[in-house]
């Protein structure tokens, strides 16, 4: 599905690496690493200064961005509402090309699993849970068939990111997404990921499938990551 | 007619001065200095600009009144763009705005009569409109700049779901102007409330009729208050664009504004 040739963007270097469809991608390491920026590359939010990045076999900047952003989604580490009710958020992506049927609203906050009462609340009555969820809403009203995860559970606590984390499980497995995840949580790369990007310093130090590389890693660099 | 204002008399004023001398000297306030140069530093100006005026006043409108509203102009763009100097051709753009709304305002007060085409009233109410435009366009850039940083996540995520660079800023745009309006309209609300304007006093003080006085005033406060919002407006949509590049990513720091139309 994505192919990275010598990409090279600050803090990244040299990556080459692919990923299939319906993979289910964690990347980890250490802060600073260029996982955020991998992932923004693949939104187009950056582009690489050297390298060429494929999709479905097709340079990435010869797709059209606008379409390339929908299918390729991203979900923040913060959630980024924008001011308004639940419903104005869920429904920017699709309003934009006036694409929006208000049926959608209510499937789309069962998803999340937050009940359908929720379309009229306005975003600053919601948790920091609540909140990721609208922003995961917002990302699948789009229809897209990457999900890209900037640590969603990061900012939130233990309950409520176990929570999150059994709506994003559903979801990628009814949607046969492929998913691409940064987090920094190892137990959660085992319960959601069925392969591991590690990344150190820029550069991919180990590729393999979870749990074997985490139980094994081949590197001294992942080895040092999982004691710490 | 007020009575003339004789030199003796200005003279005395240096009474006004002594206070805060004598208050600064008692209390060992280490403004003294400052306080005797602004004052003297201010008469000079002020009495080199009534000779300037005096002879620019003089001079035949047909071309007296383009140079004194070009130099107006110039000068008003070269200050309201150090707000905005890491966005590509602010200069130009506030020229042009500037330019447009003062042409604008001015074919406006001709058509109607409100005043005559002479130097002395021309450009001194140019001069409220230019000003005015010119604090609301630095205002409106600094502004945009702080709520493109503030709503830097907000942005991303917009622009992550499909959204254009203008629908991105939709939000951006609208909380601009909003700021720059607000003030804007409150001033309006409350003229001759709070304070008498500026201008009304002077009239007043001139001998004219505090109703003819109004009328300028509200002519000129009228003018000022549209004038404001649209170079508010001409602003913020003419420049919100140069915060994306042309791949409709956002640009992150202002060496990227910078550099971003020169590649």
């Amino acid at each position: 599905m994505f192919r990275f040739e010598n990409v090279y963007q600050e803090p990244l270097e040299d990556l080459n690496f692919t990923i299939n469809q319906k993979d289910k991608v964690i990347l980890f390491g250490p802060s600073g690493a260029g996982k955020s920026t991998l992932l923004f590359l693949l939104n187009r939010l950056s582009d690489p200064e050297r390298g060429q990045i494929y999709y479905e076999g097709e340079p990435i900047q010869n797709h059209p961005i606008i379409d390339l952003r929908k299918k390729v989604g991203l979900v923040l580490q913060a959630p980024n509402l924008f001011p308004g009710t639940v419903l104005d958020n869920i429904k920017y992506g699709p309003s934009l090309v006036g694409n929006w049927k208000n049926s959608e609203g209510k499937k789309l906050l069962e998803y999340v699993q937050l009940p359908s009462s929720y379309l009229e609340r306005d975003v600053d009555q919601l948790s920091g849970g609540e909140k990721q969820r609208v922003s995961l809403a917002r990302t699948l009203a789009n229809s897209p068939e990457v999900l890209l995860l900037d640590e969603p559970t990061s900012a939130l606590d233990y309950r409520t990111a176990e929570e999150i984390e059994e709506v994003l499980k559903e979801l990628i497995e009814e949607h046969q997404l492929t998913m691409l995840m940064v987090t920094h949580n190892l137990s959660q790369a085992r319960r959601l990921g069925d392969r591991g990007l590690f990344l150190k310093d820029g550069r991919l130090q180990e590729d393999g499938k979870i749990p074997d590389m985490l139980d094994h890693p081949k590197t001294s660099q992942l080895a040092e990551f999982i004691e710490q | 007619m007020a009575p003339e204002i004789s030199n003796q008399s200005l003279i005395f004023l240096v009474i006004f001065v002594i206070v805060p001398l004598t208050l600064s000297y008692y209390y060992q306030l280490g403004v003294s200095k400052n306080v005797l140069w602004s004052t003297l530093r201010g008469t000079v100006q002020l009495f080199a600009i009534g000779y300037i005026l005096t002879f620019l006043f003089d001079l035949p409108a047909s071309y007296g009144i383009p140079f004194m509203l070009t130099v107006m102009i110039i000068i008003a763009t070269l200050h309201a763009r150090q707000r905005g100097k890491e966005l590509p051709y602010v200069g130009f753009v506030i020229f042009a705005g500037l330019t447009i709304i003062e042409l604008g305002v001015l074919s406006l007060w001709l058509v109607f009569d409100m005043i005559e085409f002479r130097p002395s009233e021309v450009v001194p109410m140019s001069g409220m409109v230019i000003g005015n435009s010119m604090t609301a366009m630095g205002l409106s850039l600094e502004r945009m700049k702080s709520e493109f940083k503030e709503n830097h996540g907000r942005l991303l995520a917009s622009l992550s779901l499909g959204a254009e660079p203008k629908q991105a800023s939709h939000l951006i745009v609208q909380k601009t102007l909003h700021a720059s309006l607000i003030p804007n309209v409150d001033r309006l609300k409350t003229i001759g409330l709070v304070q008498l304007p500026g201008m009304m006093t002077g009239l007043i003080l001139g001998g004219v009729s505090p109703v003819m006085a109004i009328k300028y005033q509200l002519v000129i406060s009228l003018s000022i208050f549209s004038s404001v919002s649209l170079s508010a407006m001409f602003i913020t949509l003419a420049m919100y664009r140069y915060f994306f590049n042309t791949n409709k990513q956002l640009l992150q720091s202002d060496e990227e504004i910078r550099s971003s139309r020169s590649k």
